[in-house]
């Protein structure tokens, strides 16, 4: 989807400054940011949809970042982006909720197209959560701004 | 990589077994340790108590020897002296008158050799030599002896023994004769002793094959016939000493020269007459029994010492033989570790460098992409340009492909840190662990064929184990054609569905396996190749790995032609393992990356 926010969290800074060109210049909206610290910010500050993080960076790593991501509890989906030699802890990250992984160096297409499935998912996340809310409102109705959730967050 | 490996094994040869020379070394050095330490004490001990026995016994020996001789000579002493008591009893008791009287003379010599015929005649003489009377063989009555030596002697000392002399009979005789005084008037009694009694008598000596017995006078003449040459009379070849010890016994060495080489002498100097009785023996004779003793002593005493150094042979080579497998088997261990430590850090190594050159390649496909970007924005009038540029775009696109697949084996080739049971399309991953192998391959001339059934279903099972198993056999197929300037490994996979699983099959064009390895070759440690090369572990972890994935491996070979590994792999492992691999069961997870 045109338009989509995307995280970019990679502790290469070429790597990141390319990738957001690039993915720019294919209509998304990227935020690049080089440690699991500043992503967890950024995200605490701001909606993304989809998170596209490293696992092997100094300091915290791509699944204790992940971990964090997932105390936030969002809609937000993350795609794991690994240097495959540790493809043993991109699996674990998929276990641990990451919606995918991809290895590098991957094609700009790979990614787009992977970018493209998560953000149906979050989408579907969303949507299912709307008609829930609206089958509570249907069936218990207090109040109408209960009817789109606040920010992105579920409850 | 390869060149790598073959590197670093150069130092695993200083931890080999010692070289066979010095097994053989020690096999030496632990014969002459038993040979020193026991057979020589033995020797020793042996020798001594031999040359021990061998002087006692020798001395005993020689002793009794000379006691007999000497009892010998006593005894022939004593005959004469018997014969002159006798003599002198005759004179003495009978007057001359008696004596002449018929038949008196004849009386006398018969009494004298009731016994023996010890004395051949008797005579008596007056004293001017003239023979009164005669008993004997000879007619010698007429006969004068005034002249003769033996006559002057017995006129001056009363009694006389005589050498032996031809006489007036011409025969070799000696003679006892008597002076009897009656007043003025003197007469001599003369008894011949009978010269072949006289012998027997000598030689009435226990002296076996060898032995001879005579008597020599202080002239060194014979008194008696030797056994062995020389007959009475003769001058012998014994040195006549002067009369010193009564008694003495030689020995003689075995040498050319001396007339009594190897022989045993006994001498006895009787008084009167003055003779030498000589006995004599060979001494291997006089030693036989001493000698036997000997030499029975001698063979039993090598006999335990061969049998020693025959059983220290022994013990020493079954000990060599134990200490040598025990090297072995630790070098085998040694290089066992070696070689899994040394594949650990490769692993280790291998991995760190994969992902640090995974992320510069992504960097270079990024900045790839941009420039393709950018490319399509901009309207740029030169085709050739725009030809060049695109294809070098395409060229850094393939390139770093390549980089990705490089990197991507060499970490699937290091991984190995969990079992995990995941899907696997068998066929891939053939083609996979080919596209690994085939650099290695390229450079020995073999090449890798595949032969791959294209409706073959996804299996679960874990490629890092799979990927281990294709390792070995393939290292083996191309270890078997070394000396062969090329061949082939085809490798196939097979689906079949009564069996619900996949067979894969390995063969090779190298030389095959002996029939006689066959049920061996699945051993741990069981290895053709030299210490240091080949560890023997390889197609045990084969097989232990297949096993525990619930399939089967099975070898087909022909010696010369090749060889052919099948693996059976089931399409799932859950049926028969159900609680185990559920736990792990990552397999579902793992399934959007494939
Ligand atoms: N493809 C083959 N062709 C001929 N002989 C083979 C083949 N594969 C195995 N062998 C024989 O089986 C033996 C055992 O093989 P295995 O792989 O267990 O040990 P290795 O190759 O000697 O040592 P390692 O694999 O530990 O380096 C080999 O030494 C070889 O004699
Ligand atoms: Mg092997």
């Amino acid at each position: 989807m045109k338009g989509s926010k995307i995280l970019l969290v990679d502790d290469e800074i070429v790597f990141t400054t390319n990738m957001s060109r690039l993915l720019v210049n294919r209509g998304y909206q990227v935020t690049a940011v080089n440690s699991g610290d500043a992503a967890v910010q950024e995200l605490e500050k701001d909606d993304f949809d989809v998170v596209v993080l490293d696992l092997k960076m100094p300091g915290m790593d791509g699944i204790a970042t992940l971990k964090e991501i997932k105390k936030l509890d969002l809609f937000t989906q993350t795609l794991i982006l690994t240097g495959h030699g540790s493809i043993d802890s991109a699996l674990d990250a998929v276990r641990l909720g990451a919606y995918d992984y991809l290895t590098k160096p991957c094609e700009i297409d790979d990614l787009v197209s992977k970018i493209e499935c998560a953000w149906q998912k979050k989408d579907e996340h969303v949507k299912e959560e709307m008609q829930e809310n609206v089958q509570k409102i249907i069936e218990s109705p207090h109040s109408v701004f209960d009817l789109y959730p606040s920010k992105d967050k579920k409850k | 990589m390869n060149g790598h490996e073959i590197h670093t094994m150069t130092p695993d040869i200083t931890l080999n077994p010692p070289e066979k020379n010095s097994y053989r070394y020690l096999f030496r050095r632990f014969t002459l340790l038993t040979v020193v330490c026991s057979i020589v004490p033995l020797l020793l001990v042996g020798w001594g108590l031999n040359i021990h026995y061998t002087y006692f016994a020798q001395t005993r020996i020689v002793n009794a020897f000379e006691e007999q001789v000497a009892n010998h000579g006593r005894f022939i002493e004593q005959f004469l002296r018997e014969q002159s008591t006798k003599l002198r009893l005759v004179a003495d008791t009978h007057s001359k008158k008696d004596l002449r009287q018929p038949g008196s003379l004849m009386n006398i010599f018969e009494t004298m050799n009731r016994e023996q015929p010890y004395i051949m005649d008797l005579g008596v003489i007056d004293q001017l030599g003239n023979h009164l009377a005669y008993i004997g063989p000879y007619d010698l009555l007429d006969k004068v002896y005034f002249h003769e030596d033996w006559f002057k002697q017995v006129m001056q000392k009363g009694l006389y023994i005589s050498d032996m002399f031809m006489g007036f009979r011409q025969e070799p005789h000696f003679i006892i004769a008597v002076l009897r005084r009656e007043g003025d008037d003197q007469w001599i009694l003369r008894a011949t002793i009978n010269t072949r009694v006289f012998r027997t008598l000598v030689e009435n000596m226990r002296i076996g094959e060898t032995g001879e017995v005579y008597l020599v006078n202080t002239q060194g003449v014979y008194q008696t016939t030797p056994r062995f040459g020389g007959s009475i009379m003769d001058q012998a070849d014994v040195a006549v000493e002067p009369f010193k010890d009564p008694v003495s016994v030689e020995v003689f060495k075995k040498n050319n020269t001396s007339p009594f080489s190897g022989q045993v002498v006994g001498r006895y100097w009787l008084t009167h007459p003055e003779w030498m009785l000589v006995v004599k023996q060979a001494r291997s004779e006089t030693f036989e029994e001493m000698d036997r003793a000997r030499f029975v002593n001698l063979v039993f005493l090598h006999l335990s010492a061969l049998s020693i150094l025959v059983a220290a042979i022994f013990i020493t080579r079954y000990m060599v033989g134990i200490i040598r497998k025990r090297d072995d088997h630790a070098a085998r261990l040694n290089n066992q570790l070696m070689q899994a430590s040394k594949l650990a850090s490769i692993g280790e190594l291998s991995a760190g460098v994969a992902h640090e050159i995974n992320n510069p390649v992504a960097i270079i496909m990024t900045e790839r992409q941009l420039l393709l970007d950018q490319f399509q924005q901009t309207t740029i009038e030169d085709p050739a340009f725009k030809d060049q540029f695109l294809s070098s775009m395409d060229q850094i696109a393939v390139q770093s492909q390549r980089c990705k697949r490089i990197t991507h084996n060499l970490l699937r080739f290091s991984r190995r840190t969990r079992s995990m049971i995941e899907s696997i399309d068998l066929n891939r991953f053939v083609a996979e662990v080919v596209d690994l192998m085939e650099r290695e391959t390229k450079t020995s001339g073999i090449r890798l064929l595949t032969d791959l059934d294209p409706d073959l279903p996804a299996i679960q099972s874990d490629s890092s184990q799979l990927q281990q198993v294709f390792l070995n056999l393939i290292t083996n197929a191309v270890d078997a054609h070394e000396g062969k300037p090329y061949g082939s490994i085809r490798i196939s996979t097979r689906y079949d569905a009564d069996a619900r699983g996949i067979f894969l099959s390995i063969a090779d064009t190298g030389t095959g396996i002996d029939s006689k390895h066959l049920d061996r070759i699945f051993d741990p440690f069981f290895t053709t190749k030299p210490v240091g090369k080949g560890t023997g572990l390889g197609l045990s972890i084969c097989y232990s790995i297949i096993r525990q994935l619930k399939g089967n491996i099975t070898v087909k070979s022909e010696p010369g032609e090749g060889t052919e590994f099948i693996i059976f792999l089931p399409l799932t492992l859950k049926e028969k393992e159900n609680g185990e691999s559920g736990q792990s069961g990552p397999d579902k997870t793992s399934d959007p990356s494939m």
